[in-house]
């Protein structure tokens, strides 16, 4: 399959600026370099704590935030360099469904007004045949058409955020960010959320770049998974392959906090110390080497940044010391490494299958 | 006769007040945030009422020439009925060229009012527009529109018309709503920057972004409307303001010009006589006390009508 969404090394920094004058005193990496590709029809799970960047990196995709740098390809189309008049119009194709399905709902219109928005600025009906669109599209996502006259705040999370997707779905994209769209629901509506949102893929033929910090939901929805960590991608593979073998001990920390429905298996957790770092301040070489648990962990870590590479068949990871690596053990001598990488999986995962 | 037109306008304003109460109460069961607020504001005991006094001094004001005894300007018999106080004839007395008060006060009315709200219209519009633009705009044009609005409040507004009116002397009506209206918007245009820029980042305009919204659209249909609540109560409490300062000019002589009746000037005339004529002091200034607090009243219920967070319930 071929993809539709190419990420180039998208970066974007948020200048802190200091005094009346803004002066210029550092920046927020918020995005540090990010390169993915999301194919014609797949799910791409993006995952990472809070504040890692993965909503800043969803919306500078769609250049809701303008990007420092990097290249962003969508269906052959350079989006970064578009001018604003032909971004509108690319914009049809490209949609987002938000996380607070409170605060991106217009409390002032009517559901069918909020509906019916992307109909009208993109010219696609009018009138008549707007309003029978709008009832038609509330419909395919599960709630009745006579709320089209109703305002937003007389619906429950749930249905506010089936509101969201129709105003989505109205421009008929052919892509779509959520970004986080269940993480503010109760967990027994996130369900029928997720199942809206799949049955939908399977018959618009939709792609998605499903961001969450849930693991649990991704594995779920998603084709393939990226994890994100302080602005960096540090692992990227097959849903099943990373939740089986995950590479980076990021992951490997993040999969042994999911839950698993199983009274009867204990498991052991890897249990993260410290803070995640200010992006303002990062760590030089690998980014998590503060936080990290490889028995191999060095000097090394904290002087060279660790490539994504390929791990496995389509399975790529950012780490010097899970074998193999195209950095040397000559190269991390240099840099002062005691530890030969090795391959190196916690019990704590283990006991997951 | 005289007693039968105040009756009906009174039954008049009671009659508007009842309209509009019944289109309320149909807006409130369409179910939109101005139908709950205005649902709340029903509910407000003292804001009611001062909205029924409001209805009431706008009647006047509109039918000024039927509900004033007698002609404000004429002298009416400068020999036997100059500063009379009180009477049946002249409830509210005569001032010293024998003018009634009482129609003096009916008139004044209207033009106070009228100057007021044609004032306070101008300096909402003008302070919209103004903080839309900087808070929209951002960065380096909201930096310097603030900075100029920073300077303008540094000069005291009574200072800044003072000096317009030793500048230009005495001005025409609509020159005092322009002159009024144009420095009252400084502190406005901060309040509608300010709401502005957190509704900019809310996620409903980023979603009408991503949906290829154009600025215009944003701006009249997601931004403006979420800054109207604080707008409308903006302006009622500035409507009081611009009452006081519109009695103080025209009691300084230099608002609106004798021999049109304001109620600032009426007070100045009362003032200016060494014999201390109370009842032309008292009269005008009760007129001008009672509605700008009532002004106020209705401006605070709808303030808490209004409460944003009221707006949005989770």
């Amino acid at each position: 399959m071929s993809s539709l969404l190419s990420v180039r090394d998208l970066v974007k920094h948020f200048p802190i600026t200091r005094g009346v004058f803004g002066r210029p005193v550092g920046a927020v990496r918020a995005v540090d370099g990010i390169s993915f590709d999301v194919k014609q029809g797949e799910t791409l799970g993006l995952v990472g704590e809070s504040g890692c960047g993965k909503t800043t990196a969803g919306r500078a995709i769609l250049r809701l935030i303008e990007p420092t740098s990097g290249q962003v390809t969508f269906d052959g189309v350079d989006v970064l360099s578009r001018d604003p008049a032909r971004l509108r119009a690319l914009r049809r194709r490209m949609q987002i469904v938000f996380q607070d399905p409170f605060s991106s709902l217009n409390p002032r219109m009517t559901v069918g007004a909020i509906v019916r928005e992307g109909l009208i600025i993109h010219e696609l009906a009018e009138g008549a045949a707007a309003h029978a669109r709008v009832k038609q599209l509330l419909e395919e996502v599960g709630l009745r058409p006579e709320y089209a006259t109703r305002y937003p705040h007389e619906f429950s999370g749930g249905q506010r955020q089936r509101i969201g997707i129709a105003r989505a779905l109205a421009v008929e994209p052919s892509f779509i960010v959520c970004d986080e769209p269940v993480s503010a629901l109760d967990v027994s509506v996130q369900a029928q959320v997720i199942n809206l949102l799949q049955d939908l893929q399977r018959d618009r033929g939709l792609t998605y770049l499903f961001i969450a910090h849930d693991l649990s939901v991704v594995e779920h929805v998603a084709t393939r998974v990226a994890v994100m960590y302080l602005g960096h991608i540090v692992e990227l593979a097959g849903a099943e392959d990373l939740y089986a073998e995950p590479f980076m001990p990021y992951t490997q920390a993040l999969l042994s906090a999911v839950p698993i429905p199983d009274p009867q298996k204990r498991k052991q957790r890897i249990v993260l110390t410290g803070d995640v770092p200010s992006p303002a301040n990062p760590p030089p070489g690998c980014p998590f080497h503060p936080r990290c648990h490889h028995p191999a962990k060095d000097a090394a870590c904290a002087r060279i940044t660790p490539p994504l590479e390929t791990k496995a068949d389509g399975h790529l990871a950012a780490c010097i010391k899970q074998p193999p690596t195209r950095i040397t053990w000559e190269e991390q001598l240099a840099a002062g490494a005691t530890h030969r990488p090795e391959r190196y999986v916690p019990l704590a995962l283990a006991a997951r299958s | 006769m005289m007693l039968v037109r105040w009756a009906l306008a009174i039954a008049l304003s009671a009659a508007v007040a009842a309209a509009v109460g019944r289109l309320w109460a149909r807006m409130g069961a369409g179910g939109g945030p101005w139908g709950t607020a205005l649902a709340r504001l029903r509910r407000d005991r003292g804001g009611m009422v001062a909205l029924h006094f409001l209805l009431f001094v706008a009647t006047v004001a509109l039918f000024a020439r039927w509900l004033a005894p007698f002609d404000p300007n004429v002298q009416l018999d400068i020999i036997n009925l100059a500063s009379r106080p009180p009477s049946v004839a002249h409830p509210f007395g005569t001032d010293i060229y024998s003018r009634d008060v009482l129609s003096r006060v009916v008139h004044g009315t209207r033009i106070s009012l009228s100057v007021a709200c044609l004032a306070i219209l101008l300096s909402i519009t003008v302070g919209t527009a103004y903080g839309t633009s900087a808070g929209y705009l951002g960065g380096r044009a909201d930096a310097v529109m603030m900075r100029v609005i920073d300077a303008l409040l540094s000069i005291p507004r009574i200072l800044m018309l003072l000096a317009i009116f030793a500048l230009w002397g005495r001005v025409s009506l609509g020159a005092l709503v322009l002159i009024l209206g144009l420095t009252g918007w400084f502190a406005t245009s901060r309040l509608v920057r300010a709401q502005v820029l957190s509704l900019k980042t809310e996620e409903m305009v980023v979603a009408a972004r991503a949906l290829g919204a154009r600025h215009r659209r944003i701006v009249w249909r997601h931004i403006l409307p979420g800054v109207t609540s604080t707008v409308v109560v903006a302006a009622t409490l500035g409507i009081g303001n611009v009452i006081i300062l519109e009695a103080g000019l025209s009691f300084l002589g230099v608002g609106v010009q004798p021999p049109t009746a304001s109620w600032g000037n009426i007070i100045s005339d009362g003032a200016s006589n060494v014999a201390g004529l109370w009842w032309m002091s008292l009269f005008p200034g009760l007129a001008i006390v009672l509605t700008v607090m009532a002004f106020n009243i209705i401006g605070d219920a709808l303030r808490d009508a209004l409460d944003p967070r009221e707006i949005q319930p989770a």
